[in-house]
Parts: structure tokens; sequence; C-alpha cells
């Protein structure tokens, strides 16, 4: 049952990952519905699995970006190697606050993320030698997958690209995924549940959140070095807190505590945000809303509605004469 | 009784600001025996076990358990050692089945497994022979894939001992295990905590002196955060100093 669950999730990630290209006409918009998608379930394996609230994912993004921009233009390396270096400088940017973070907990905790993702923008500003200051590092080249100066995988057009990242992003997930129902996963939810219990029955909580954040930063890193191929530019903006904010959001809206969750909540964003900037450049004020709702009542995100609607239905479905239900309205 | 010592406390001493909730307690423990611990409200039984299992750090003092001096360890190491302990409070992984709460708390010995990212908690690593023990021990195998939160609150005082149990430690700290239980579920749980003392040793806060005379080798009185007697169950009933400080009815009353 429960092996079969977790395969029909990464059935359900693969679905949404081939029914992208059917519905959208924008590959890089596609792109960086996978790509936030990734950076939120690096953001949920902390918020859901561990109960840790963290505003410092903007950091790991960050290192994320100027690490594959660097290693693609100042310090050529083949692109999978720059991408792994990206991988890598997430993970142990992640290692460092999280080694400090975790020291408190609750309120204290969350205000250290916050200290540490505001010094990270500073520190970013404060080198433009590095990482060119305001103006972010520019020209970060998209090389073809080749082996032996043959292309095997030319990454030019959006929806080639798009390809790349899908890839990417079902390995992650089926990593992720992996790890999620593990022993370390399974003990997270544990953490979560109670901090006291845990480590009362032998367990050292703080390698426990270390390893957490470690992961998490990993595949934001993942996240911020693609996002930075996909855009050809790792600006300034993506080390700022608001980047941080906004991977939060995504995963607070779609559900925590699920990683398909996460991309809900990342497609909503994207998606959503760009169909209303269209219409209303100050849309972000809806998302204020949608945010309120969700805190208020639905605190299980998108994706609780989803089940709770899929439930709903699956109830009314033999009574097929009954009065329509809510599940049939929305 | 000439079982071994398997805890030593000594001059264990714990200061909040001034006040000291500690004073100095000197506590041994023999292997396989239940030894308990009472004493009116704030005489520092909880912070003892607090020190005991490492929950919190002593300002002074020391403590030797199996050998060792675990005095400055913390208490997920003290779990290593073979300590396991319950607390006064419920505290239990509350929207996890009763199972995967045992497993947990088995799996709590080898807590460097906790970082395996990669398989899943089955098979061999699903420490299904020490959860099946203790669930039937406690007798809540109907109940094994029901969340702990909703549990009644007997079965969940039940579940917090095996807690303690599902490490298969030397030595089990019970914190008021019967507190705010039923008439009905007392005996079931003075069965279990006397069952115990074959494979563990158990160290007993209880409020409830039947239970305590009855299945007591060793009683330990605590008052203002230091020890006013010791001895087995009926020269502590019968000593005048803590009839006084008990104001006598507690101990002598009911059936014993």
């Amino acid at each position: 049952m429960n092996a079969m669950r977790k395969h029909f999730h990464l059935w359900l990630a693969l679905a949404f990952v081939v029914a992208m290209p059917l519905t959208l006409r924008s590959g890089s918009l596609a792109s960086e519905v996978l790509i936030f998608g990734l950076a939120a379930m690096g953001c949920n394996l902390l918020l859901g699995y561990t109960g840790l609230l963290s505003f410092g994912q903007g950091i790991f993004f960050g290192l994320g970006s100027y690490t594959i921009a660097l290693t693609l233009t100042r310090w050529p390396l083949p692109m999978p190697l720059a991408l792994a270096a990206a991988v890598g400088m997430g993970a142990l940017g992640a290692a460092l606050v999280g080694w400090i973070a975790i020291r408190q907990r609750g309120t204290y905790f969350v205000m250290l993320t916050l200290a540490f993702a505001q010094m990270f923008y500073f520190l970013a500003y404060s080198f433009p030698g590095l990482t060119g200051g305001d103006n972010g590092l520019l020209d970060i080249p998209r090389p073809s997958i080749a082996v032996a100066g043959h292309t095997l995988w030319p990454l030019v057009s959006p929806w080639q690209y798009y390809g790349f990242v899908a890839v990417v992003f079902l390995v992650t997930f089926w990593f992720l995924q992996k790890a999620s129902n593990s022993i370390f996963g399974r003990t997270l939810l544990a953490v979560r549940d109670n901090e006291e219990r845990a480590g009362a029955i032998g367990y050292n909580l703080k390698l426990l959140k270390l390893q957490a954040f470690v992961i998490s930063g990993a595949v934001t890193g993942l996240a911020g070095a693609l996002h930075a191929m996909m855009t050809g530019i790792a600006p300034l903006s993506s080390a700022e807190y608001h980047t941080s904010e906004m991977i939060l959001v995504m995963t607070v809206i779609g559900g925590t505590g699920n990683l398909l969750a996460s991309l809900l909540g990342s497609a909503f964003y994207v998606l959503l945000g760009d169909w209303l900037s269209t219409l209303w450049p100050r849309w972000l004020l809806l998302l204020g809303v949608v945010l309120i709702i969700v805190s208020l009542g639905m605190q299980r995100g998108l994706w609780g509605l989803g089940q709770t609607l899929w439930s709903l239905v699956r109830r009314k479905q033999p009574a097929a004469a009954a009065p329509p239900s809510v599940g049939e309205k929305a | 009784m000439s079982n071994p010592i398997l805890l030593e406390a000594v001059g264990v001493v714990k200061r909040y600001d001034k006040f000291a909730a500690l004073a100095g307690v000197d506590l041994k423990v023999r292997a396989h025996t239940v030894h308990s611990v009472i004493g009116p409200n704030g005489a520092g039984k909880t912070t003892l076990f607090h020190m005991l299992t490492g929950t919190k750090t002593v300002s002074g003092g020391r403590i030797v358990f199996d050998g060792h001096d675990v005095t400055h360890e913390p208490d997920h190491r003290r779990v290593q050692r073979g300590m396991a302990r319950s607390f006064q409070v419920t505290s239990l992984f509350l929207t996890l089945p009763v199972r995967e709460n045992l497993r947990l708390a088995a799996q709590g010995t080898a807590p460097s497994h906790a970082l395996n990212c990669w398989h899943a908690p089955v098979g061999a690593r699903a420490k299904a022979d020490a959860v099946a023990s203790v669930l039937a021990r406690l007798g809540l195998e109907r109940h094994a894939d029901t969340p702990a939160g909703n549990l009644s609150h007997g079965q969940q005082r039940r579940l917090e001992v095996g807690m303690a149990l599902a490490a298969r430690p030397k030595a089990i700290f019970l914190d008021e295990p019967t507190s705010g239980m039923g008439i009905d579920d007392l005996d079931e749980m003075k069965r279990l905590i006397q069952g115990l003392k074959d494979e563990h040793t158990v160290v007993l806060i209880e409020h409830n002196m039947n239970i305590v005379m009855d299945i007591s080798d060793t009683v330990t009185v605590m008052q203002l955060g230091k020890v006013l007697a010791e001895g087995l169950p009926h020269e502590i009933r019968s000593d005048d100093r803590v009839r006084s400080a008990y104001l006598g009815n507690m101990i002598t009353g009911g059936k014993a």
C-alpha cells in the first residue's frame, strides 16, 4: 500500500510534467513552475517534515545562482559539474546557516534565519567583484549536453530547456520522495510532532535538523542554478529576502507535509502570477488574500483542499442522483 | 537485597536562579528492583528525574549509571547507555500511529540509523519484534494503527510507558504513570509496572500510595529538594518523619 502510494505520487508528478507542454504556451513559464517547485519542496522538507520555518531559503537559491554563473563563465566547468557545484554550495551554505540557527527553537530560530538572509544579501551587494553587485552576473550560457563533441541534447529553445529541467526535477522528486519515506524522513515527522519526546527516546535533534537543512539547501541551490541558466542572469534579487518569502509562500499555499503539494503551490503562484500580472500590476495584493484564506481556514493548503474535494466526490459517486456536492461545484 | 547498584546519584543539586529545587540528593538504585520516589508536590521528584535522565542539566553533583559517569551527557546519549523515561504529562507523537510511536522509540537506541535517508523502515529495519512485544504487553494490539492522539487517556498513559519499554532499556524512569487514570485502568498499570522488574530496573514517581507500597522494593521520600527518608515500604509507612511530612493520612489511608 505504502509502496504503491509512493509510486503513485511519482506518476502524478510525471503526468504533471507531461501535461504542462500540452497546456502552456511558454516553455520558460513551464520551466519556472518546475524550478520553483524544486525550491518549494526543499522548503517543505524543513517546514512540513521537520517543523522548521526558514526564511533563509533565498540564501541557498542565490548561492546556486551565483555558483553556476561563476562556474560557467569565469572558471568554465562542464555544465553537469557546474550544476553539481551549485548543489554543493547550496548544501554548504545550508550547513553553515543550519548549524547556527538550530541552536534555537521557535521565534529565535526564525529570527536567526531571517538575519542570515539579510546578511547574505548585503554580503552579495558588497562584493561586486564576485557577484556583480547591483547588476548581478550576466550572460550566463546554456551549454547543450554533449559527449565528446556530439550534441546529445541541445538546450537552446525554451522547450528544449524545459525537457532538461523536467528530467532533473523528476530525478530530484524521486529522491526526495524516497528520503521522506526513509527512516530519516519518518524520524523528521517525529521531531515535528514532539521534539522533547524525540530527544528523550534517543535522537540527536541537532544532527537530524542539520541533515534536513543540508538536503533542503542542496535542492534549493539546484533550483537557483537552473533558474540562472534559464534567464541567463544571476541577479542580486535572487539573493534578496523576497526570494525566501516567495518560496515560503508557495510552500504554504501548496500545503506542507507532502512534496507534490509544493509543486502545486509553485504552479499556482507562478501561473496565477503570470496571468494576473498581465491584467493588473498590483496582483500581489490578491496573493495576499489567498494567503490569508489559507492561513485562516485551509491550513493543509491547496493539496488539502484537493484531498477534501476528492473524498467528497468519491463519497457522492455511488449516489449519482444526489444533489450536486461542493466538490462538483468547485 | 544484594542486587548490584545500577544507578548512583551523589549530591545532585539543581538551582533555578537562587531557588534550589534539589539541594544535594543522594540516591542508589539497585538493578532489577522497583525504586519509588515519593514526596509532597514541589519536593523535587520530577526535577530529580530530569537530572537522572538528562532532560535538564545539573548544577552540581555526580550521576553514575552502569559504571559510567553520565553527569554531563545529554538525554539522547543516556538512552544509548540504557535509560528510558516516561513523562508526567503524556508526551507522544500524536499524529503518528501507535505502532510508529513504538518503532521510533525502539529505533532510538541506534540513532545514527535515523540519518539513513535511503531505506524505508521496512523488513528488518521495522523493529517489528520489539514493537510487537511491547504492543502485546500494553494490550494495545488492536490500536496499533490508530494515531496516538485518538487513544483514550488510559491508553495514552500505557503507551507513554511503552515508549520507554520499546528501547529495551536497563532502567526505566516512570514519572507518575497513573496520573489522571480511572480506577479501572489503575490495576492494569500496576500489573504492567510490576512485570517490568524481571528485565528492567524501574525508578518510579507515584502519588498513588497503594501502588507504591504494593510494588516497591525501596521507597525514597523527598521533601524540599532533599531525601527525607529511605527504606522498605513498611519501614517508610511507619516512619514518624514521613508521617508528619505527609500529614499521615496519605500514607496509611486507603487499602494500604
